[in-house]
């Protein structure tokens, strides 16, 4: 056999070039703080152009497991080193390299200790991208954890408004996930007879009985939906939100919560495709109270950074209700939205992070008219609201008719509930945009500068994806839906 | 060539007469230098001497047995013991004068382990179990200082008194009900007549005597405040090599009684009791020696889980913990010791500026307290994971779900050890933390051993599993 150049394991060259980047950042001295940033600006472009590159290389028409690497790891315990990409983690391990990418740029002005910033930034993407490439269930989980515990330095150390406080309950609260998935998945391997972590290996269909799927599904989805932002368990993700710095809001709204949704896809639907038949139904009255409780508590909020933050669980509600139709259709929609959404908060999260540095304050009310004093980064803002009130044009529009299209056909009163909870939304976003950016100005921010063309660059990325999949939706469509066919016909009927 | 088994003990045995011999002849103001050296050089020939023997096999009549069990576990002891000695070269906390007892006692007490994990004879366990005590219970006194210690070195005298009369009266009911002091003897004997009360009783009261070394409750007592008495590399010492010791004990001792559903429930109970009050006690602790305390009785509960699977993976598991918590454990008290420089304690507040004073101590920190936590990618993660499955393949559901409560609870207490070392300041601003070289060498060292038991543990959970199948073999 000749080696192709599908052979060469671009997914470990990923992970490869966040850890030199990694590595690189800790032998550099924290003095050179230009070096540093470079270095990470490198790092994280390499991995972006390596996402596109399988994002383009990813063959459409045959779909299924492509880039599959895979070794043996433990034999002892059946644990492999099995990375592969497939139409769900494709759209993800692209928005993750968007995201660090354009995180990196937007943190270029960071000062405060640099070196650990930006290594502990790295071992967040690592763990992301580890998380998303996995097809082993150990190795996810491990991935899952990494992921998770620098986010609690990055918050205190770099953070705003009630760090501690939100720093600590988002650490609970996320770790409290994982001591609800890591017994079901201890559970899951025991159950499976010898079958090993091979996710794909533990999902042939009667490898668990209907009685241990369920189960092992109620505790896989509100483990993973913690992370995910479900409601009720959504309250670590504004507190947590709002205390980050700028990059790390972009990364854990934009990146972060679609690792809880994603495992509640990979792991819990794919392992229990019964449990999820039957669970259903709960799913779907948790994430309509999501996306409304979103809407409705964001009305009330006077903090731009806090209503961006509910905005956020009012849309991983959409995931969530796309999820719980039990249809192809809503799974696509589902997996679109992810992207759409992880994109569309970055780019709000990095704005309202460029207007807190400038001007000290994140309150609606005093802000105000500030198209005037710094128009493009205002323009920024009003665009990624605009996209995430899902008007066309914008990825997040396509992603939101299909979840809302196929939860009309399954549960009505859930899509009727949700498509006025957007309306409201829609409007209320539009007057927070009007009394920040228009009417009266404050003239203690007159003499502002406006974003320059370097920061403006990584929205102006944003931007541009939104745009490019929300005219040629199919790019993306074209990903997704062979693998949601295809495991929509291996389900029992 | 019989002598070659035991070629350890004997090498502990030469060790403590060339302590026994500086502390003869070395006159108080002599410069220290020369013992320290001496010390080290003979620790890490311990090791090596001790890593050499580990494929070694046999036996002396019934009462000594040389395995793969016993030999990882002498070579997990030589290695905490090599550890303890390299953070040893100041010793601010034992008086000068005192110093080549210290080291003897520390090589007494380590040469009574190892005969203790390769007893399987009651007398000769006990004796071995009361010789590394006595060290112990001298060593725990020796710190220098105004009365601490000597409560400390009291209580510890008094409470492992009565916990080795409950253990001898334990044993005296195993002889009773089965007329064998010789453990395969025993063995047989319980499988004859598994509901005999005696002999369950018998068994309880001897595990308890080894429960008290391991910190379980209801026998941790002594724990904090010995831990806070005794001198910094004296504690480093109970809270990482003895506790390896005892884990060998208890998992000789538990094969005993695994017929037995009485039994193993009662140390379900003992677990789960064991690891939350650990965690909940560990909570509210500001001195950072009495924090790891308590979580070193949380932890003897988390290990107590993979011994009462009673399954060679569960013994494996256990196997896998005993190195895991050494590693993790003894990376806490080397921070620890660097950091309280005077030898005196350190309060979870007094790290603070740390990250500034010396990076790569706080980066240990973190290390070793989220690796406690269990989080991945760490040895302690991987630790829990093993004793979780073995848990779960027996059915043990809910006793998982608890044991990952726990972990909860206690990350919350590591997070305000780490936020102390990285995000608090210092009132007055402190001079920086000056590392030798080699002392850079072992942490990097270390924090690899953590890092790769994380993710590669491939080759320690073989070893630990070829040793499970020696003990039950």
């Amino acid at each position: 056999m000749n080696p192709t150049l599908s052979d060469f394991p671009f997914l470990s060259a990923i992970m490869l070039s966040c850890i030199l980047g990694l590595v690189a950042i800790l032998v550099i001295p924290g003095r050179q703080k230009g070096l540093i940033r470079w270095v990470s600006a490198f790092s994280s472009g390499l991995s972006l152009i390596l996402g596109i590159f399988l994002f383009a290389a990813y063959d459409r028409t045959q779909g299924g497991l492509q880039f599959v690497e895979k070794i043996v790891w433990m034999k002892s315990l059946g644990i492999h080193y099995f990375n592969a990409v497939d139409g769900f983690n494709l759209p993800l391990l692209l928005l993750t390299g968007i995201v660090h990418f354009t995180g990196v740029l937007t943190m270029w002005e960071l000062e405060e200790r640099v070196k650990e910033f930006f290594a502990l930034y790295f071992v967040l993407v690592t763990g992301v991208f580890g998380f998303f490439m996995s097809m082993d269930l150990f190795f996810l989980f491990v991935w899952y954890d990494v992921s998770l515990f620098p986010m609690y330095p990055l918050i205190v150390i770099w953070g705003s408004t009630r760090k501690e406080y939100g720093a600590m309950k988002l650490f609970l609260y996320l770790l409290a996930g994982s001591a609800l998935i890591l017994p079901a998945m201890i559970y899951l391997f025991v159950q499976s007879g010898g079958v090993g972590f091979d996710l794909f290996g533990m999902m042939q269909p009667g490898t668990f009985s209907p009685f241990q799927q369920k189960f092992a599904f109620l505790f896989l989805y509100l483990g993973f939906g913690i992370l995910a932002g479900v409601w009720p368990f959504h309250t670590w993700s504004p507190s947590g939100h709002v205390a980050a710095p700028t990059s790390v809001s972009m990364l854990h709204a934009g990146v972060l919560m679609k690792l809880g949704a994603f495992g509640v896809l990979r792991v819990a639907i794919f392992l229990c495709p019964e449990g999820w038949q039957y669970w259903a139904p709960w799913m779907a009255v948790l994430a309509t109270i999501g996306i409304v409780y979103g809407v409705l508590v964001g009305l009330t909020q006077t903090d731009l950074k806090y209503v961006v933050a509910y905005s956020s669980v009012s849309h991983m509600g959409i995931v969530g209700l796309g999820l719980a139709t039990v249809t192809a259709q809503g799974l696509t929609g589902a997996v679109y939205q992810m992207f759409a959404h992880g994109i569309m908060t970055a780019l709000l999260f990095s704005s309202v992070g460029y207007l807190h540095d400038k001007t000290d304050t994140k309150s609606i009310p005093e802000l105000g008219g500030m198209s005037r004093i710094m128009p493009v980064a205002s323009a920024y803002f009003i665009v990624g609201a605009f996209a995430g009130m899902g008007v066309p044009g914008f990825a997040n529009f396509w992603a939101e008719l299909t979840v809302i299209l196929s939860a009309f056909k399954v549960y009505p009163v859930s899509g009727v509930a949700a498509v006025s909870a957007l309306v409201i939304s829609a409007l209320f976003m539009l007057r927070v945009v009007q009394k920040t950016f228009y009417g009266e100005k404050n003239q203690r921010f007159a003499g502002l500068p406006d974003v320059s063309p370097a920061l403006g660059f990584p929205r102006m990325v944003l931007i541009a994806t939104l745009v490019l999949f929300g005219f040629f939706p199919s790019l993306m469509l074209d990903v997704i839906q062979p693998s949601v066919f295809a495991f929509m016909e291996g389900l029992p009927k | 060539m019989t002598w070659m088994l035991i070629a350890p003990e004997l090498y502990f045995c030469f060790m403590a007469a060339v302590f026994f011999t500086f502390g003869m002849t070395a006159r108080p103001e002599a410069k220290q230098d020369g013992l320290y050296l001496t010390a080290l050089g003979l620790a890490l020939g311990a090791v090596v001497v001790s890593t050499a023997c580990g494929c070694l096999q046999g036996s002396f009549s019934t009462i000594y047995r040389v395995d793969l069990f016993s030999q990882v576990f002498k070579a997990f002891l030589a290695m905490g013991y090599f550890l303890v000695i390299c953070i040893c070269p100041e010793l601010p906390g034992i008086e000068p004068k005192r110093r080549p007892e210290f080291y003897l006692l520390l090589s007494v007490c380590t040469l009574g382990m190892m005969m203790l994990v390769s007893s399987v004879e009651l007398l000769t366990i006990y004796i071995a179990l009361e010789l590394s005590s006595y060290s112990l219970y001298i060593l725990v006194a020796l710190r220098r200082g105004e009365g601490r210690h000597f409560e400390a070195g009291i209580k510890y005298f008094l409470l492992g008194a009565a916990a080795s009369a409950v253990t001898l009266f334990g044993m005296a009911s195993i002889y009773g009900a089965c007329g064998e002091t010789n453990l395969p003897a025993i063995l047989n004997a319980v499988s004859t007549n598994a509901h005999s009360p005696m002999l369950m009783v018998g068994l309880v009261l001897t595990l308890s005597g080894f429960f008290f070394k391991l910190a379980l409750f209801p026998f941790h007592f002594w724990a904090p405040n010995v831990y806070e008495g005794a001198a910094n590399q004296v504690t480093a010492y109970i809270a990482t090599a003895t506790k390896a010791g005892a884990i060998a004990l208890v998992l000789r001792f538990a094969t005993l009684g695994a017929e037995s559903t009485y039994f193993v429930h009662l140390l379900v109970v003992l677990a789960v009791v064991s690891m939350t009050l650990g965690n909940l006690a560990a909570v509210v602790q500001k001195d950072l020696k009495r924090l790891l305390a308590y979580s070193a009785v949380a932890h003897a509960g988390y290990v107590l889980i993979g011994i009462l699977c009673m399954s060679e993976n569960g013994f494996a598991a256990a196997i896998f913990y005993a190195a895991a918590y050494l590693t993790m454990n003894f990376i806490c008290f080397l921070v620890l010791v660097k950091v309280a420089d005077q030898g005196g304690n350190l309060e979870v507040v007094e790290l603070a500026g740390l990250h500034r004073r010396s990076p790569i101590l706080a980066v240990s920190m973190m290390a070793g307290v989220f690796s406690l936590g269990g989080l991945p990618p760490t040895i302690g993660f991987t630790g829990k994971f093993l004793v979780f499955t073995a848990a779960m393949e027996k059915g043990y559901f809910s006793l998982v779900l608890i044991g990952m409560i726990n972990v909860l609870i206690s990350l919350y207490y590591y997070v305000l050890v780490v936020k102390a070392a990285y995000f608090s300041e210092p009132e007055e601003s402190l001079p920086a933390i000056r590392l030798s070289f080699p002392t850079k060498v072992m942490i990097l060292a270390i924090l690899t051993v953590i890092v790769v038991g994380g993710f590669y543990p491939d080759f320690l959970y073989s070893l630990a599993l070829s040793a499970a199948k020696a003990l039950v073999a």
